[in-house]
């Protein structure tokens, strides 16, 4: 099958929405490291940094919003560009969430700076922030490929994120019943390492996303996962 | 993929009209139609898609034997209508005709008034006995064909008089008065505004209820709209036959795909 429409305006607006989508994936991405690393590092420039370029995020956001209901209206897509459309809507919502996610915790830094640091806690949350900005890497990049196994693979390692996430929250609630004077930064560390986990599922979306533009299916609701309720953990799909 | 998960769209997919068999058309030397296997639904629009000259009309024109007209067709294989085989030597095929109706591309009254032409056909397969009766059934059908409001009160003039839009809906009633179960509608709308063709449309899917609607149209987003069933041919092969919303978000050939993206096949 060739990959040219005849019509070659219809294939550079495809183009331009797609091209919106990874830019503001490298946006997203960009944010997650750096409000991290503020955290880690107490750095209070870098997180108000963090905080000012979510606009522009959101901004993006509507414009890819805006071109696809132009696509729809003004191409009558079909079949595989009808997912094309359908999906930049979805996929910048999910980036657009964790863009937000980004700001929170860029935000729960300030306060912290002002407190002592809750041992390790800061770097293990980096570390699985990390985790979590490779996923959205790669659920970009298998975006761009157009490559299902890749997003396949992003979403069985979103089991990885939600047992971090539960180790950090048995962490915390160590130290807080340690010291009660731990409560205000552990609560807010834990929303913070919250905050990772939902980011990592909005990673797991794009990825299905992504599937679902490859393959025309939605790949099945079994996925690998913990125990994730338990009395003490919560972490969401 | 479901089967359409809108009620509106559900058809009996075991309630079998036509069925073809391995049909063959050729036309002198030119092989026009491959191998075409379709089971086509009762009360269901079919639409037949694709590119110039990839045989859709052609297929259409098999199933009442239009192409019987034509001195060099040969058609090979089997169409079967409820189980008989119309190809069969003792079909007639001008009973076959009233029970397979056709509607044509560009709207072609008789030259005679808008009541003569719906009963044209009533009157000479004699299914009538008496005028009241052929009254009821012109009404019956100009009703049908969402006509009878614009012409009841002038149903002596003449039916080329009418607008585009009119012309094909008398065809249209012109084509049910006879009651067929098929109807076959080779680009009803190609000659019509989009009004017109909106109200085609409507009629389309109204006639779903009684009749079983087999429609050849070049504009898939016409397909989209009117059709149930979709089969997309390319160089006088039917490629791929399936439920409507499947073909157009997902379809299995890389062939079909490329057609109804707009993209070179």
């Amino acid at each position: 099958m060739s990959n040219q429409h005849i019509l070659s305006a219809f294939d550079r607006d495809l183009e331009t929405v797609q091209a919106m989508v990874v830019k503001m994936g490298g946006m997203v991405e960009a944010a997650i490291h750096d409000a991290t690393t503020a955290l880690e590092m107490r750095d209070e420039e870098l997180a108000n940094d963090v905080r000012k370029r979510d606009k522009a995020v959101d901004a993006l956001e509507e414009q890819i919003n805006h071109e696809a209901a132009r696509l729809i209206a003004l191409r009558a897509p079909a079949a595989s560009d009808l997912r094309v459309a359908l999906s930049v809507i979805k996929i910048s919502a999910s980036l657009e969430r964790v863009g937000d996610y980004a700001k929170n915790i860029a935000k729960r830094s300030h306060v912290l700076m002002t407190m002592p640091a809750i041992n390790e806690s800061a770097g293990a949350i980096r570390r699985m922030s990390r985790t979590v900005e490779t996923m959205l890497n790669d659920a970009i990049d298998s975006y761009i490929q157009r490559d299902a196994k890749l997003a396949a693979d992003v979403r069985a390692r979103d089991i990885e994120v939600d047992q971090m996430y539960n180790a950090l929250f048995r962490e915390f609630l160590t130290y807080m019943l340690e010291d009660p004077r731990n409560i205000t930064a552990c609560m807010h560390l834990h929303f913070i390492a919250k905050n990772v986990e939902r980011m990592g599922d909005h990673a797991t979306s794009i990825a299905e996303q992504v599937i679902y533009l490859v393959t025309g299916e939605t790949p099945d609701e079994a996925r690998p996962k913990t125990e994730s309720v338990t009395a003490f953990t919560t972490a969401e799909d | 993929m479901n089967d359409m998960t809108l009620t509106e769209r559900a058809v009996q997919a075991s309630d079998i009209k036509i069925e073809a068999r391995g049909v063959q058309v050729h036309y002198g030397a030119s092989h026009a139609l491959r191998d075409v296997d379709v089971d086509i639904l009762g009360k269901t629009v079919t639409a037949f898609i694709g590119p110039s000259g990839c045989g859709k009309s052609t297929f259409l024109r098999c199933l009442n034997r239009m192409n019987d007209t034509i001195d060099i067709c040969r058609v090979g294989g089997k169409i079967l209508l409820d189980g008989e085989d119309i190809y069969d030597r003792k079909v007639d095929p001008v009973q076959l005709r009233a029970k397979v109706g056709m509607v044509f591309q560009k709207p072609n009254p008789f030259p005679k008034s808008i009541f003569d032409n719906v009963a044209y056909g009533p009157k000479i397969h004699g299914l009538t006995r008496s005028r009241s009766e052929l009254e009821g059934i012109v009404e019956d059908s100009l009703r049908k064909a969402a006509l009878w409001n614009e012409v009841k009160d002038r149903l002596d003039a003449p039916g080329t008089g009418l607008s585009g839009g009119q012309q094909q809906r008398l065809c249209i009633a012109r084509a049910i008065a006879t009651s067929p179960e098929v109807l076959l509608m080779d680009e009803p709308c190609s000659a019509l505004d989009p009004i017109a063709t909106a109200q085609v449309e409507e009629l389309i899917d109204e006639l779903r209820a009684n009749f079983s609607v087999v429609i050849v149209t070049h504009s898939m987003q016409q397909a989209a709209r009117v059709s149930q069933r979709t089969a997309f041919f390319h160089l006088g092969s039917l490629v791929e036959y399936g439920e409507t919303g499947q073909i157009f978000t997902n379809p299995s050939d890389p062939r079909t795909e490329s057609y109804i993206t707009g993209r070179i096949g």
